[in-house]
């Protein structure tokens, strides 16, 4: 991987608060032109990691390289971040508010009011620019967030939980903006709890926990490091081989079928020969991939367990 | 800068185009004048001229009273007046005062009237009727003995409640008759000028220099100043507060530190708000000149100005230096504490340290009128917190030397680089605490976080 591709490296980051560790020796790296999904249950760490990409807090150990610099104010103005606490000033019109976010970010007077009305108009708000934050519906108040994430044409966009809030028209609406951003070689880095959106949209995965990266690559090589060790299975009289703890770690069992989580290098081509052995009945036996939300929860619990 | 700039803007619009700011720099200015000068211009609109009937039967008064309104003694009379406040005439109130003193006697119209040397009822019917037919608004009825104190002087009038007209005749009266009794008494009229002249108890202080300055108005005009200066460093400071609370509340902290540095967002926030503060400032000691230098053309109200200090511009430029250096000692504080609440409820009850200060400063101010030079005034105008009151009410009361002035200034200098620089460390940290309030050892260790 050439270094010009990487828009983000993070190498050996540790921030802590007191004696509250909330980021520990964190590496890893975005690539250009990626969706990047940063995942990891409440708590984990993201939110500080976020706020140490965009330079709001230095890192205690570890550097953050950005388009290959260290952070600064220039930078800064390349970032659109959407917090995932968030809010606009209450009792002011929607276009003093964009005028005052774009100034901040360095956007010249006539762009901004260029790129205002572009974003106004396609998110639906043309009418509403002259209201102020009060008026506007909550859906509507996120629509204004992300045009102040976006309008000043970020190369990299961070957005946490941006579906938060909305109605499922507008979510679909935001994907689609969303992957327009991704046709135009932007970096996004996608911080969410929802793993089918994250399925969706995310080239890349990071999954932290407990201040620690968990997993880390590629949604695909994730997915497939995984997805050898799932069977669907639908079958009479197989109890007694299920419970044989050498082979099977884990069943779920699903209205139709049972999904088996295999023992880490067991073949299933082996249980299948155990369970005709066994006299199963056998209508569905099909290895499957295991979805980001079964990685999620199996690596967060592992986590605890290995903990605990 | 530009970033820095942009908040400062965004600060400055968000106070100024707020109506309580347009309605409380517009309508006190308004308002004053209204009050100053509409009655003024009431007053100074000719009415009819107020026709009076004289019943003399001593044929002695009459003659008197008329010369006692002409002009040229009533212009006399101003003079003498407004000479105990004013020093130096201007040119222009000097013609201010002879127009006025011309105007005076047109509104006395004298109707003779003969009383065949007597008063009797039928006098007072006749003189009724003559006002109840419209031939006369006004009567004077002088008795026949004027030298005794119980004999009454009638004055009936359709305007009793021409106040300046009134008290003008009862002026001239009195001088008329107290001359006039003075005459029968064979004492001669410039012999009776030297006996009546008034004693002058010329009452003004003596500063340092040996220059002499008025006592008069001083304390009305520096309670004035001090109420100001302290109303707006509280309002504004306030004002500071509740800005930085919204922007944690709502969050938008978060997007503001992803764009610019928080010393920058924390300095723009203060310079805006502070410059809104000075705009406001500058509106009313703007129109402050204009209502004054109009009623100083009005030789009527001319007297009121002449008791209060003069004011140089040399004194605002001060004024307007100490109102900042106040400000941004308080509007520093509270940013700090508006870090570090969560709603703006919980930054009133932190408040009350900063507008304790304030207040303190503004009782000192009453000190240091009553003695400028005493060395607690020296130190309560030098020092941080007070000196952004006292000093101006210093300046006012009596100009100290500019060595002290510029101590106080250094000093103050130096503590708001300590408090911005200590509100900074907590704002940057503060800003992104939400749930609970911080307490003091958890703000001390933001403080002392790298």
């Amino acid at each position: 991987m050439a270094e010009q591709n990487v828009t983000l490296s993070v190498r050996n980051v540790s921030k802590r608060f007191g004696d509250f560790s909330a980021v520990e020796d964190l590496s890893f790296d975005v690539r250009a032109g990626r969706v990047f999904g940063f995942l990891g249950p409440n708590g984990a760490g993201k939110t500080t990691t976020i706020r140490m990409i965009v330079g709001i807090t230095a890192p205690d150990e570890g550097s953050i390289d950005l388009f290959g610099h260290k952070i600064s104010s220039a930078l800064q103005d390349r970032i659109g971040y959407l917090p995932e606490e968030r809010g606009l000033y209450k009792k002011m019109k929607i276009v003093d508010q964009l005028r005052y976010f774009a100034a901040l970010k360095g956007v010249s007077a006539a762009d901004t009011e260029r790129k205002m009305d572009f974003w106004l108009d396609r998110m639906q708000l043309g009418d509403w620019k002259k209201k102020k934050t009060t008026d506007l519906s909550k859906g509507m108040q996120q629509k204004v967030q992300f045009i102040s994430t976006v309008m000043h044409d970020p190369d990299l966009l961070i957005l946490d939980e941006p579906f938060s809030g909305l109605d499922p028209i507008n979510v679909e609406f935001l994907m689609d903006v969303i992957s327009e951003f991704k046709t135009q070689e932007k970096t996004i880095i996608f911080s969410t709890h929802l793993m089918e959106t994250a399925e969706k949209l995310c080239k890349d995965i990071l999954l932290i926990n407990k201040a620690r990266k968990v997993i880390s690559g590629s949604l695909r090589e994730v997915k497939e490091s995984y997805g050898k060790n799932l069977i669907a299975l639908r079958a009479t009289g197989s109890e007694a081989v299920l419970a044989d703890t050498s082979l099977v770690a884990k069943t779920d069992v699903h209205a139709d079928e049972t999904i088996v989580h295999l023992n880490n290098g067991t073949d299933p081509q082996l249980l299948l020969r155990r369970l005709i052995d066994g006299g199963a009945e056998i209508s569905k036996f099909e290895e499957v991939e295991a979805s980001l939300n079964d990685i999620f929860i199996d690596k967060i619990r592992g986590n605890h367990d290995n903990q605990g | 800068m530009k970033k820095f700039f942009a908040v400062v803007k965004h600060e400055y619009r968000k106070v100024v185009l707020k109506w309580s700011f347009l309605i409380g720099t517009l309508l006190l200015p308004f308002l004053a004048a209204c009050f100053g000068l509409v009655p003024m211009f009431i007053f100074s609109l000719k009415g009819e001229p107020t026709r009076i009937v004289i019943a003399d039967p001593t044929g002695r008064i009459e003659p008197r009273l008329k010369a006692n309104l002409s002009s040229e003694i009533m212009d006399a009379r101003a003079r003498r007046a407004a000479e105990e406040s004013l020093k130096d005439f201007t040119p222009s109130q000097d013609e201010q005062m002879k127009r006025t003193a011309t105007q005076f006697p047109q509104r006395f119209e004298f109707i003779s009237f003969d009383t065949k040397g007597a008063l009797t009822n039928d006098t007072r019917n006749e003189l009724n009727s003559m006002i109840v037919n419209g031939e006369a608004d006004a009567y004077l009825l002088i008795p026949a003995n004027i030298d005794s104190g119980e004999s009454a002087f009638e004055f009936r009038s359709r305007k009793s409640g021409d106040i300046v007209v009134n008290e003008a005749l009862k002026d001239a009266l009195n001088d008329a008759v107290r001359s006039q009794r003075l005459a029968d008494a064979n004492i001669s009229e410039d012999r009776l000028k030297e006996l009546t002249h008034e004693v002058k108890l010329d009452s003004k202080g003596i500063d340092e220099k040996g220059a002499e300055r008025d006592s008069g108005g001083t304390l009305v005009a520096s309670f004035v100043i001090a109420l100001m200066i302290y109303i707006t460093l509280a309002i504004y400071g306030q004002a500071i507060m509740g800005a930085v609370v919204e922007e944690k509340e709502t969050r938008i902290a978060e997007i503001l530190f992803s764009s610019a540095r928080p010393f920058e967002l924390m300095m723009g926030k203060l310079v805006g708000v502070g410059l809104a503060g000075l705009t406001q400032l500058g509106i009313w000691i703007a129109s402050a000149a204009v209502i004054v230098s109009i009623i100083a053309l009005q030789t009527d109200l001319s007297s009121l100005i002449g008791t209060l200090p003069t004011i140089s511009p040399l004194m605002i430029v001060y004024f307007l230096i100490f109102f900042l250096l106040g400000f941004f000692i308080y509007a520093s504080i509270f940013a700090l504490i508006g870090s570090m609440v969560t709603t703006v409820q919980e930054g009133g009850q932190f408040a009350f340290p900063p507008v304790m200060l304030m207040l303190i400063g503004f009782y000192f101010s009453f000190a240091v009128v009553r003695d400028p030079n005493s060395s607690l005034s020296f130190w309560v105008s030098i020092a941080p917190f007070f000196a952004p009151i006292t000093m101006p009410v210093r300046i006012l009361s009596e100009m100290p030397p500019f060595w002290q002035i510029g101590l106080s200034f250094v000093i103050n200098a130096i503590a708001i680089a300590g408090l911005i620089w200590l509100a900074s460390r907590v704002y940057r940290v503060g800003m992104l605490m939400y749930g609970k309030r911080a307490t003091i050892p958890e703000v001390w260790k933001w403080i002392r976080q790298v």
